[in-house]
């Protein structure tokens, strides 16, 4: 008899669900409600984007209209009305600010909320500081996007005294035109899938980093999103390019208020790892999840692809992915440099009735290519989490070795897991390994633990913690404790 | 420090436990002894408070208060130790991580301050050295590719670090070579055998007594206590076997 | 021209078949001149049937249990299934009935032709059939398979057609404490296409699905099977060998499904694939949908070649090259037909296996 497991539900029934859903009053401008092509040309135009830029995005507005929604196998999403959407919310502009006190002090508060230190909230509205006075330690450098557009971005002196240039995408479209143009695309193209395309035609912000020759970037880098705006959708686009021998670490943090509404977040992620480059991208998506009934939620539809172009070149995707009604999403590495390694950690919660269908592609295209994919999927309450993945190896690739290990963890017996892997292997010189188990948390661990002294819902924490240990240990050290956290309390109220 | 009153308890559906009374005082220790299916490791884990485990009828108290009526991890919060027969392994969760949690969660419970990682780390260390316990293994995995002797000794350093009132160890002794017995031996003497601590010793066989000199011994059958006396009864058993005590079978 | 509405590889559960063959299969006749079937009786007492071009052959067979005339197949679902009609064979046993292991041969001369079978048993019956399928042209079949409570039935499937198109498709119910076991052994000369849906419906009962897929040449074999734990208490094994050399392609599709309230379910996947050329590709799918949170299921799939440290071995033990990677082919594919019960039955498996291996 598991009722332990039952006491852990109406234990855990009592507590609050999401944390991060309030909502801030900013005063904010939007474009007009729906898309067309004036929509895409007044977001361009509120940039001051130039001619080319427009051009791409009006070609990928022209595509998109000629393409369908995709129709997934395990994932019900009910039909988007894309005209009852805002595509540009923004905070109105400020002039340069000169201290707090200027800073909107609804915007503060939402960082400070969300958790991010004063000190470097500061930074993030756009305060002018010396960072220098810093506290030593290890230090951050924050992109915060706002629904549509990039705050601010921080140590931008301290960054550039190396060489890194760290921008919100839109500076750097006019900044550094070349290089966005040379990248832009190139791995996500915009004809890649229905919501890259959309994100191609109307993306409104996002982050881009070039780590040059050579460098490796003196700090982590990290952006935070955050939807506020009723039905707006967020569409970054971030484009990240390590050059030869470079390295950089990369995080992202995504929130969003809690709404009745569905909102639709369509991010598209490029990156590029040119020769003996490496590129750490770490996730933790907390995207409001919807209520317990399914009401609300973002539909996190997202295409995230790293192109390891180098030879020796590595990428490593690490993401925890608690939030969001429905996630779609593969992070996924095109293995075409000699040597080249691809990595995927994956730890993904689903409780109530939200639907994660996520995981990742490798394909190999290069010699010696070595790809690593973990996923550990979690379902609770009426959820369904499904593990998607491909590894292919092409005809010239020799000895590409792959290592694929899905766990998918029950919690309750109203909830769905799946492993939905594809193997592909046209050359017989790789060696690929594909593992995949599915359990629950024994009555007997349950015990053992509580005998401990734990109460039942911190045993079941702890012993999913240590279900998710092998991915939460790839994540930078502070946000690894932070994302324990958050697994623990994404699912209160739905152990079962 | 525990009083059981005529406790029955059944699990599955079937009776187990038939009527038990006993008194632990402090400083006391108390083996329980039996043979096979005499209800030792039920009486464990209904003391345990181990779901799937129910008490029909009879009561157990423990400084006073109502056992039964208390959740496992209140029990242990309260100073109740099991030392289980087969300790669980927890993939992932290091045991230094588990004990925190767990020790950190007992003393929020009484209303005690959390101990610091310094603080914490220092006491298990101390306790992995005093048995014998290579202090690396408190880094690993709870249980997880552990030795028989091993989990044991782990069971002892889980018991030192979290210093229970009153420790129930079930069949601690089993499946252990001489050299792991000792230390189980050594680590209960030093960790427990103190005036205000008591252990209720389950075992099948004397060998540990003699190692944990009991001041009670009791004979457990057919869910029944059918004899007590004092450490000389241990040795009459291991002489002559269960047969003979009234209530077993031939 | 025969319209022939045939799945696309956009289609996800064909994605990785080549059905383009077939339109023009489907419009060609049968020579009507079959080649020897004497090779393919198996050396056993039992009924044996013989089917010519989908035609029964009555005075080469001896029916016993086995009627032929109408057959549900049970098939109107599946893209090939359904083309393949409402007549063929039928296989009715009572309470506690055992019938001799069935021998069934199916000889083609080209063109298309299309069977249904049906195969009923009653508790506590037990069965095992045995078919070989052999000649050229497309042999298309359909079998459903009922089994009540206790009953147990093993079919065993050799897939040896010099060219042409081989595809068969299998629904199966599965009652309380019934066991059924399907193991397809593909090693001939000719494309196959082979699809499984077995339905555990009553507790404790079992379902195997499991083979080796042999190409060469330019070959196309895809094997896509369900299991589905719709009942407590079920145990299932899923055991595919795939090997392909020169420019063969060879895919396996395995998937578990365990219903909602389908709890203590014990499923297991094995998918291992072999590459024997750098020309050679191999896809598998193991997959798991998994509603019920009280349950053992896992899968474990490999891709490579073979082991060079164990053909090293050999050779410096004298064994030649290519006994040596036959050797070493044999013991990966073995595992894939060691579950058939009869001596002789398994015996004539290996054999067929090792002469493609052999070639």
């Amino acid at each position: 008899m598991a009722t332990q497991n039952l006491e852990a539900i109406a234990a855990a029934e009592k507590l609050s669900t999401y944390e991060w859903g309030f909502s801030s009053d900013i005063e904010q401008e939007f474009a007009p409600k729906g898309l067309s092509e004036d929509t895409v040309r007044f977001i361009s135009a509120k940039k001051g984007e130039p001619a080319w830029m427009l051009d791409w995005r009006l070609k990928a507005y022209r595509l998109w209209l000629t393409m369908e929604a995709p129709d997934w196998a395990k994932l019900n999403v009910p039909p988007i009305d894309y005209q009852d959407a805002f595509y540009y919310a923004a905070p109105k502009a400020k002039p340069k600010l000169g201290s707090l006190d200027e800073v909107d002090p609804e915007i503060l508060r939402t960082y400070e909320k969300l958790g991010i230190p004063i000190k470097e909230q500061k930074l993030l509205a756009g305060v002018v500081e010396d960072t220098d006075a810093m506290p030593q330690g290890r230090r951050i450098a924050v992109d915060a996007v706002f629904d549509s557009v990039s705050v601010a971005t921080t140590f931008r002196a301290e960054l550039e005294r190396a060489g890194v240039i760290f921008r919100s995408i839109s500076e750097a479209i006019k900044e550094y035109p070349d290089l966005v143009r040379k990248w832009l695309g190139k791995v996500v193209p915009q004809h890649d899938n229905y919501f890259a395309t959309l994100n191609a035609a109307v993306f409104s912000d996002g982050t881009f980093v070039y780590i040059p020759e050579g460098v490796r970037c003196p700090m982590e880098l990290s952006t935070y999103f955050r939807i506020n705006a009723e039905n707006t959708g967020q569409f970054e686009r971030t484009l990240i390019i390590a050059d030869k021998g470079s390295h950089v670490s990369y995080l992202e943090g995504c929130t969003a208020p809690q709404r009745d509404e569905n909102q639709l977040h369509a991010a598209v992620v490029e990156l590029v790892a040119l020769d003996d480059a490496e590129i750490k991208y770490s996730t933790v998506q907390n995207w409001y999840p919807g209520d317990a009934e399914g009401k609300g939620g973002i539909y996190n539809f997202v295409t995230k692809r790293a192109l390891c172009q180098g030879k020796n070149s590595k990428v490593s995707w690490t993401q925890v992915e608690t939030g969001s009604a429905i996630t779609w999403k593969y992070p996924s590495c095109v293995l075409a440099g000699e040597n080249s390694v691809g990595e995927f950690y994956s730890v993904a919660v689903t409780t109530n009735r939200q639907q994660a269908d996520t995981g990742s592609k490798m394909i190999h295209l290069g010699k010696n290519s070595r790809s690593t994919i973990v996923s550990k999927g979690i379902s609770a309450g009426r959820s369904d989490n499904t593990y998607r993945g491909l590894v292919r190896v092409g005809p010239t690739a020799e000895n590409v070795r792959n290592f694929t290990q899905c766990d998918s963890l029950l919690l309750g017996d109203q909830c769905g897991a799946h492993t939905v892997p594809y193997i592909e292997v046209g050359n017989p010189s790789a060696q690929i390994e594909h593992e995949a188990t599915t359990s629950k948390i024994s009555d007997d661990q349950l015990f053992y633990a509580m005998q401990r002294g734990l109460d039942a819902e911190a045993a079941v924490a702890l012993i999913v913690n240590g279900f998710a240990r092998e991915v939460l240990k790839q994540l930078p050290m502070e946000f690894a404790v932070e994302a324990q956290k958050l697994l623990g309390i994404s699912l209160e109220g739905s152990v079962g | 420090m525990l009083n059981i009153t005529n406790l029955h308890a059944e699990t599955a559906g079937k009776a187990i436990l038939k009527g038990i009374t006993l008194a632990i005082n402090p400083g006391e220790i108390h083996a329980i002894m039996g043979p096979n299916g005499a209800g030792k490791s039920t009486l464990a884990y209904t003391l345990g408070g181990r779901p799937g485990y129910e008490v029909t009828a009879g009561s157990a108290t423990f400084d006073g208060a109502d056992l039964l009526e208390m959740e496992p991890h209140e029990r242990a919060a309260a100073g109740l130790f099991l030392g289980f027969q087969y300790p669980v392994e927890i993939p992932g969760v290091s045991n230094l991580q588990f004990l925190r949690e767990a020790l950190n969660a007992q003393r929020k419970q009484r209303g005690e301050e959390p101990l610091s990682g310094a603080e914490f780390i220092k006491i298990a260390r101390a306790e992995a050295t005093s048995l014998g316990l290579d202090h690396e293994m408190l880094k690993r995995p709870v249980n997880v590719g552990f030795s028989g002797g091993e989990k044991k000794r782990n069971e002892m350093v889980q018991m030192g670090i979290i210093a229970p009132k009153l420790a129930i160890l079930d069949e601690t002794d089993s499946g252990l070579d001489i050299d792991a017995l000792k230390a189980v031996g050594h680590g209960i003497n030093t960790i427990m055998r103190k005036p205000d601590k008591a252990v209720l010793l389950i075992t099948h066989y004397q060998r540990l007594l003699d190692y944990v000199k009991p001041d009670f011994v009791h004979v457990l059958a057919d869910g029944r206590i059918v004899r007590s006396g004092g450490a000389e009864l241990a040795h009459e058993l291991e002489r002559e076997g269960y047969v003979g005590i009234d209530g077993v079978a031939a | 021209m025969t319209l022939l509405a045939l799945p696309s590889a956009r289609d996800e559960a064909w994605r990785w078949s080549d059905l383009a063959a077939l339109p023009a299969l489907a419009d060609a006749r049968p020579s009507g001149q079959p080649r020897s079937v004497d090779d393919l009786w198996i050396d056993i007492s039992g009924p044996r049937i013989l089917f010519v071009d989908g035609a029964y052959d009555a005075s080469r067979s001896n029916p016993g249990p086995v009627r032929i005339g109408q057959a549900d197949a049970d098939a109107s679902k599946h893209a090939l299934g359904r083309l393949a009609g409402s007549t063929g064979w039928s296989l009715s046993l009572g309470r506690d009935a055992a019938s001799d292991t069935i021998q069934i041969v199916h000889v083609a001369t080209g063109g298309a032709n299309h069977l249904a079978a049906e195969i009923m048993l009653d508790e506590d019956a037990t069965a095992a059939i045995v078919e070989s399928f052999a000649g050229e042209g497309w042999t298309n079949r359909a079998t459903a398979i009922r089994l009540a409570r206790s009953a147990r039935l093993m079919v065993a499937r050799r897939f040896v057609q010099d060219a042409g198109f081989q595809s068969h498709a299998d629904t199966a119910d599965i009652a309380q404490g019934a066991s059924l076991a399907t193991i397809s052994l593909v090693a001939g000369a000719a494309d196959s296409r082979l699809d499984g849906h077995l339905t555990i419906t009553g507790i404790e009962a079992y379902a195997e699905a499991g083979g080796a897929l042999l190409g060469r040449a330019r070959q196309r074999h895809d094997a896509a099977f369900v299991v589905r734990h719709a009942a407590a208490n079920g145990q299932s094994r899923q055991i595919w060998r795939a090997v392909a050399d020169e420019q063969a392609i060879a895919s396996a599709a395995a998937r578990v499904e365990v219903a909602r309230h389908a709890q203590k379910t014990d499923g297991e996947q094995s998918l291992r694939g072999l590459l024997l050329t750098r020309t050679a590709a191999v896809n598998l799918k193991p997959e798991l949908e998994i509603f019920a949170d009280d349950v053992k299921c896992g899968h474990g799939a490999t891709v490579g070649e073979l082991d060079r440290q164990a053909l090293f071995y050999l050779a410096s033990r004298g064994i030649p090259p290519l006994p040596a990677r036959a050797m070493l082919t044999r013991a990966f594919v073995a595992d894939a037909f060691a579950r058939i019960g009869n001596d002789a039955v398994r015996e004539a498996f290996a054999e067929t296996a090792d002469r493609w291996l052999d070639v």
